[in-house]
């Protein structure tokens, strides 16, 4: 229990250490977010002193910029759940990786909100008023007391699954399913529910007839769905982007040693075999009979750095089995390579296609001088029949960080959907609100044609309808197939529906107010700087957890090398090696 | 065995070095990023008097004992002594036994001179700077109820203008009140006497409830709102009109301080032309009870929301 504790603190310690370890780019990036998390902060203490006086809020519009931006990443933070639903549900494994990666974008998005809640309030000074048992909880009457549930709820979960996940992957551990799987299915069920629960916040109320509307609930997730998605698809390439080294730069597959000189080539004896299940510990369990059966046509290589063990294209039926050293593998995609993880001793690497059959996707590249098990995939299937051996070389297979084009498109997918029916459901509500030509047109009259010479909102709401249906055609057509078009669209969504369901939903609703005045709202200038502060903060939170979660991912940080933490910190900014000199060139 | 990185040869001179660069940069970094969160937390210098801890610890209205509640008031008094240089008289005054109070406003005869607007501001110790009145007056044309036509700003030297009649809203003291249902801390309730309470050393300031409010009767305190001393009613009530702080909200209660004490609203008081009534609708006996039951039309704002308001708009013809 001591030994466990201490195991686990080790393991936040170096996650905390390795956030600050970065090259000149990621010290750069941290060194602006934080300065715009100091500014935002200094206008909060500001508004702190002097009251909300400060914002552009007033009795007649209440609410303004602090909770459209709240409303949004709301949506944000419940479309996680659509990289987790089809990986668990339709088993699509090309986005097993992501779903780590999206849900640590709720979690930031998550953070954003609360953060967005409490500069809105006037006391914040009382938020433990909020707090069941220890305050006065409005429970289950208030939708607001429901929001605080659900969101705090929300973030726990996605914490637990990633924390576990992460952990189970640096100690080297199989999840145990039973303590994941569920909290996977309550998150879905839960995403839904906090997007619904703020949806109904505005439905709830009877006196404002703009939000008083079935509809809003559908549209909230329709526009979740897509705005949520395509900031994933924007954050995965920068993710893929920042891991990567220009295809030609030192530590390209072009640079390893084509042809191996394969120093040492012998056939496997029962001894190496021992010698890997030191290392994994599941081969123990493999009958003697089936390891000597799994033997015929395996060889144990002896490389030096820089040896090529596989390469990215061809075809062959071998696995591999690192007995010790290390081996890197990367992958070229789009004229970029990029590492996609490192293989220790006792892991085990080109499997898939050995099973497959399919060509091999990455190229595997001694990174020191290593020690090979190469098996036959008959032979590995031999020793797969062994419940324990399959489960964890399965285990391995799919927990690797891959951003493939095709998880990507399929994230396309998703926004293609969302966007149109999202795009549908605005014109159900357009068409109820000005044809039935009732009196409680008036909020959405000044919302898109103006009231009484009032037209704030005007240009940025068509603004966001352009935006929205570019997006949508663009999506539509197979042009954004391709990437650049898919990211055009995507930036498109994300700022179209930012104003509609942000500023576009919360802002009218106040104007007129139920006794006709209308009185119009803008952000202040200390407003938009704690919103830009609490962006910033935000942004600082996911790139700290992507800095923890992808060297784990990827291997690099791991208990094995707890003693050697420089090979886990060392490197630039999330993932790339220092180029070293090949040593064949010296040779 | 592990390969050496290429500058391996002179191992001790060049970490020796580079650990000396690396410590000096790290410090300077640190030092840097504290005096820059030094620097953008320091406005909070002029916090001043924010909270108390008596204040931060008070517990919710409703759970505070007798000896607990003097306390309270004692604070009370003492801050506003502190801050106006008067001693007030706080107290927490309970509804009465069977007494639900209802307001019958007519408007044949309301003639929009907003005195009602002022009596409010003075007797409830509403802030002038930023300005907060419960009362807001509609200058509506003849013929409609649709609040969409209002004036809500109107500067005629000359009440009443023709072809116009005047509605004056404030709280409406629903039966049904969604503000208070929207209250994610129960700082809102109605009480038995049917006044909607805010108690505001509860309330968190989130204004769900200000947005709930089909009347735009609820009214939240921006800044810290400012009374000039010599203006302060020292006459208190907890619920009622005692200084409100920054961060909170308020709104009408009847003038709780006077009519749980058997006292007229102060804007009722004030009407030049008797527009207003107020009373006992439990007392078969009261003006407001001979006036519902006299009166052909009366009309209950926005009816149509189910809230059921105890204030009532009637026509004399």
């Amino acid at each position: 229990m001591i030994l466990a504790t201490r195991n686990y603190l080790r393991f936040l310690w170096r996650c905390g250490r390795i956030a600050f370890v970065g090259d000149w780019r990621y010290y750069a990036w941290m060194a602006v977010l934080t300065a715009i998390t100091l500014l935002g902060l200094n206008a909060y203490c500001k508004q702190l002193v002097h009251g909300l006086i400060v914002t552009g809020m007033s009795d007649e519009v209440s609410w303004g910029v602090y909770i459209a931006n709240f409303t949004f990443l709301v949506g944000v933070a419940a479309a996680a759940v659509m990289m987790v639903i089809p990986v668990y549900i339709y088993k699509k494994e090309e986005l097993h990786d992501l779903v780590i990666f999206g849900e640590l974008l709720a979690v930031a998005a998550i953070i954003m909100c609360l953060a967005f809640v409490t500069v809105d309030l006037g006391r914040p000074d009382r938020f433990w008023h909020l707090i069941p048992g220890l305050g006065e909880m409005n429970f289950p009457a208030s939708m607001l007391s429901w929001d605080v549930i659900v969101l705090n709820g929300y973030l726990l979960l996605n914490v637990h699954i990633c924390g576990y996940l992460l952990y189970c992957r640096y100690q080297g551990w199989k999840p145990a399913k039973w303590f994941y799987i569920p909290f996977v299915f309550i998150a879905i069920v839960w995403a839904i529910s906090i997007h619904t629960v703020t949806a109904f916040l505005y439905v709830g109320l009877g006196g404002r007839p703009f939000w008083n509307s079935a509809i809003v609930g559908p549209r909230f997730l329709a526009s979740a769905f897509t705005a949520g998605p395509a900031l994933i698809i924007l954050a995965l390439q920068i993710v893929r982007r920042v891991t990567a080294v220009p295809a030609g730069a030192g530590t390209t597959s072009s640079n390893g040693n084509l042809s191996p000189r394969m120093a040492v080539r012998r056939d496997a004896t029962l001894k190496d075999m021992e010698m890997l299940a030191q290392h994994l510990p599941e081969l123990a369990s493999v009958p003697i009979v089936d390891r000597l059966s799994s033997l015929p046509g395996a060889t144990v290589s002896e490389v030096d750095q820089g040896d090529v063990l596989l390469q990215q294209g061809t075809t062959d039926n071998d696995a591999f089995f690192v007995l010790s050293g290390r081996v890197v593998v990367k992958r070229e995609e789009g004229g970029r390579v990029r590492i996609t993880r490192t293989v220790g001793a006792g892991e085990q690497f080109g499997e898939i296609s050995a099973l497959t059959g399919t060509p091999r996707v990455a190229t595997a590249i001694a990174q020191e001088p290593t020690r090979v098990l190469r098996m036959p995939a008959d032979a590995l299937r031999m020793l797969m029949r062994n419940p324990r051996m399959n489960d964890i070389i399965r285990s391995r297979m799919t927990e690797r960080l891959m951003i493939t084009d095709r998880g990507l498109l399929i994230l396309r997918g998703i926004v293609q959907v969302s966007m149109l029916i999202n795009v549908f459901l605005l014109l159900n509500e357009v068409f109820k609100e000005f044809y039935s030509g009732n009196l409680h047109v008036a909020s959405s009259h000044y919302l898109f044609l103006g009231l009484h010479g009032y037209d704030g909102l005007v240009p940025w709401i068509w603004t966001a309808v352009a935006f929205n249906l570019t997006a949508m055609v663009l999506l539509v057509l197979p042009v954004s197939r391709s990437l650049r078009w898919l990211n055009v669209a995507c930036v498109l969504s994300i700022v179209g529906i930012w104003i509609e369901k942000g500023m576009g939903l919360v802002i009218p609703g106040f104007i007129p107010t139920p006794l006709g005045a209308i009185v119009e709202y803008s952000p202040s200038l200390n407003e938009t700087l704690i919103c830009f502060g609490i962006w910033a903060f935000g942004l600082l939170c996911y790139t700290v957890f992507l800095r923890m979660a992808v060297p784990i991912l990827q291997g690099r940080l791991t208990k094995a090398n707890e003693d050697h933490p420089e090979f886990a910190e060392s490197d630039t900014l999330l993932t790339t090696p220092a180029p070293r000199p090949p040593l064949a060139a010296v040779r | 065995m592990a390969a050496l990185p290429p500058d391996s040869f002179h191992p001790d001179k060049t970490s020796d070095r580079a650990m000396t660069r690396r410590t000096f940069l790290r410090s300077t970094a640190a030092l840097s990023g504290l005096t820059a969160l030094a620097a953008s937390l320091s406005p909070l210098r002029e916090l001043g008097d924010f909270t108390s801890t008596e204040e931060f610890l008070q517990k919710y209205y409703k759970e505070l004992n007798p000896d607990e509640m003097a306390k309270v008031l004692k604070r009370i008094e003492r801050d506003v002594e502190r801050q106006y240089g008067i001693r007030p008289h706080v107290r927490d005054l309970k509804p009465m036994d069977g007494v639900e109070f209802v307001y019958c406003l007519n408007l044949t005869r309301c003639i929009g001179c907003r005195k009602c607007v002022h009596a409010c501001v003075a007797e409830n110790n509403l802030s002038r700077s930023p300005e907060i009145q419960y009362i807001r007056v509609l200058k509506l044309p003849h013929g409609s109820l649709d609040v969409e036509k209002a004036d809500h700003n109107y500067t005629t030297k000359q009440v009443p203008e023709k072809g116009f009649f005047y509605m004056p809203v404030q709280c409406q003291q629903c039966k049904n009140p969604p503000c208070v249902k929207v209250c994610p801390v129960n700082a809102t309730w109605q009480e038995s006497d049917g006044i909607t309470v805010i108690d505001y050393d509860w309330c968190i300031g989130c204004r769900y409830c200000e947005a709930a409010c089909p009347y735009w009767a609820r009214r939240f305190n921006f800044a810290k709102p400012e009374v000039p001393k010599e203006r302060v009613n020292p006459n208190m009530s907890y619920l009622g009109n005692r200084p409100r702080k920054q961060g909170v909200m308020e709104k009408c209660h009847f003038c709780i301080q006077r009519t749980r004490a058997g006292r007229y609203p102060a804007c009722l008081e004030v009407c030049p032309v008797g527009a207003r009534k107020f009373g006992n609708i439990l007392d078969p006996e009261s003006e407001v009870s001979y006036i519902l039951r006299e009166k052909r039309v009366f009309i209950q704002l926005k009816e149509e929301m189910g809230t059921s308001p105890r204030f009532f708009y009637y026509f004399e013809k």
